[in-house]
């Protein structure tokens, strides 16, 4: 499985969508991709993750590391239209008490 | 078959051979050659040289375009010769660090290696397999003079060798906190400033720590993002999530973990387990929560330790005996 | 019995230069095609690394008679930079994976004898010998 990852600019906001899986084959590239984008002070950085079916650990690591860079580069990080089983993992690993994530689209758990 | 040995030295006879039959025994024996000379580390450039010393010696009047063309592949043939060498140099390398890991992960195997206790009040079960040649799980099972027993079980993110080097820097926290008993949240609190420091900003570790008490029959339990595990309640025959709230290990060093208690019955069970149980897959399909809990029931009337390693054979063999990652599993049942 | 002669280079076309005389003395010294060969390319990885990273050096030979061998000493010195990591060039994979060809790991091994000697701001002497068989 692959992982297609599509960046768009619009004023202060960066939007990042993903197609596929987020595993350890496709997570060093999200990570290339992901993290410059949460260094420039000031800018939001949207993630769509509609499209994500399925995200491991590797995965979540990327998403951590991005979220530090945030807190370090004064930037926001969002998670947007996550799915159920996404979701569950950023729950299980209590991600979702301290990131800015909406999964309201497909419904919560 | 020509029994013509394959060396240097004949290149010249197996050259002509080849020139008056042009069969396909002559080439097979040219094969034969070329294989024997890389074993030899016989370079691209020397063959070309005995190729051109064997057709001056058989043809002495050759053109001498032919001989300068000849001398110009020679030259050309030089670098791909010190490729090979170069080749030959970092493949034994290779070897050489993959002996280094394989003693690396037997030294991970016997730092790590933890006795699961024998005791007349609890049956425990656990099963712990690597996907990999390196373990990214990581249980350990600790018993305290007054008999309480604590257990860890933790998840690495990553595998192989940054996950083995991570999991030895727990291990040994553990090992350097006093000795007196401590409440999981406590514990969990200071690995987690431990790895913070530590480590990869992509690097997280997910954990879970019990603590059993032998004379309330009380469970202590906090858990750091880990998988969440399944209490067995013998009087409603009912399995039930075991799912306290926390934070992964590493991520921030201000969050603080909560301990939940239970009271423990006879014949209760507690079940721990990491992701490589839950994100078992069939083919594309993942296995749901219900049908791990089945097939815990299915077993559960055996001794703890035949009860996870039929689970485990179950769901080694529904991925076509393919591990996509490690796998733990850790049965408790209270006996008296 | 000491022949020694030397080859200044500065450009590009200097290394064939070298090349061309290290060819010439090693085949008067009595090596074969193959040997030559490999001298001429060593001479090359050491006249371009001069032209690469110090800007200007020169390249040396120097014949050695004795009663039991011959052989074949090239000297290759400059005032350049200079190699800090000299641990680093010398592994392999290291220069190769930039696209610099053999780099110095490929110089010893086409050759019998290798030394060299660096210091930062003092420029690099590299001394390697070939020995007729």
């Amino acid at each position: 499985m692959n992982l297609t990852i599509d960046i768009t600019k619009q004023d202060r906001v960066t939007y990042v969508s993903l197609v596929g899986e987020v595993d350890a084959f496709t997570a060093p590239k999200l990570k290339e991709s992901l993290l410059p984008e949460t260094k420039e002070e000031g800018q939001t950085v949207e993630v769509n993750l509609q499209d994500v079916n399925y995200m491991d650990s590797t995965g979540l690591g990327v998403f951590i590391s991005a979220l530090k860079s945030t807190k370090e580069h004064n930037t926001e990080l969002k998670l947007v239209q996550m799915q159920d089983r996404v979701y569950r993992l950023f729950k299980i690993t209590g991600l979702t008490d301290i990131m800015d994530i909406d999964n309201t689209v497909r419904g919560g758990m | 078959m020509d029994t013509l040995k394959v060396e240097l030295k004949n290149y010249k006879e197996l050259m002509q051979e080849y020139i008056k039959t042009k069969d396909e025994q002559s080439l097979y024996q040219a094969e034969q050659f070329s294989k024997q000379s890389m074993q030899q580390n016989i370079s691209p450039e020397e063959i070309i040289n005995v190729h051109i010393e064997a057709l001056q010696d058989l043809y002495p009047n050759m053109p001498d375009y032919i001989q300068s063309s000849l001398s110009f592949l020679l030259e050309t043939m030089i670098s791909y010769g010190m490729a090979y060498q170069e080749y030959q140099s970092l493949r034994e390398r290779q070897l050489e660090l993959k002996s280094e890991i394989s003693v690396a992960a037997n030294m991970q195997k016997t730092l790590l290696s933890t006795v699961k206790p024998e005791r007349r009040d609890l049956d425990i079960g656990a099963i712990s397999i690597p996907a990999k040649q390196m373990n990214g799980d990581y249980h350990h099972f600790v018993e305290d003079v007054d008999g309480t027993l604590g257990i860890a079980i933790a998840d690495v993110i990553g595998k192989g060798v940054p996950a083995a080097l991570c999991m030895s820097m727990i291990k040994y926290s553990m090992d350097s906190f006093p000795e007196m008993r401590m409440d999981p949240d406590v514990i969990l609190g200071s690995l987690n400033r431990v790895v913070e420091r530590n480590v990869d900003s992509s690097m997280f570790i997910t954990m879970f720590y019990g603590l059993y008490d032998p004379e309330n029959h009380t469970f202590n339990y906090s858990s750091a993002g880990h998988e969440p595990g399944y209490y067995y309640s013998k009087e409603k025959d009912e399995f039930e999530e075991i799912n306290p709230s926390g934070l992964v290990l590493g991520v921030s060093s201000e969050t603080t973990y909560h301990k939940y208690t239970r009271e423990v019955a006879i014949g209760d069970m507690i079940i721990l387990l990491t992701d490589g149980v839950t994100e078992c897959r069939q083919g594309d399909r993942f296995i749901e929560q219900e049908e791990i809990l089945e097939v815990i029931r299915e077993y559960a009337h055996l001794p703890a330790q035949q009860t996870v390693e039929h689970v485990y054979k179950h769901f080694e063999r529904l991925q076509d005996f393919q591990l996509r990652d490690d796998f733990t599993l850790i049965i408790l049942r209270r006996n008296v | 019995m000491d022949f020694q002669s030397c080859v200044n280079i500065k450009k590009e076309w200097d290394i064939v230069g070298a090349r061309q005389l290290g060819r010439d003395i090693a085949g008067k010294v009595g090596f074969g095609t193959v040997d030559q060969a490999r001298i001429a390319t060593a001479i090359s990885e050491l006249a371009r690394n001069i032209y690469l990273y110090a800007g200007t050096g020169k390249v040396c030979f120097e014949t050695i008679e004795e009663i039991n061998q011959k052989g074949l000493i090239i000297i290759a010195m400059d005032d350049g930079p200079g190699i800090r990591e000299l641990n680093q060039v010398m592994e392999d994979g290291f220069s190769t994976s930039g696209g610099l060809g053999a780099g110095l790991p490929g110089v010893k091994r086409l050759m019998d004898e290798f030394d060299i000697q660096s210091e930062q701001g003092n420029g690099t002497e590299i001394k390697v010998v070939k020995w007729l068989r």
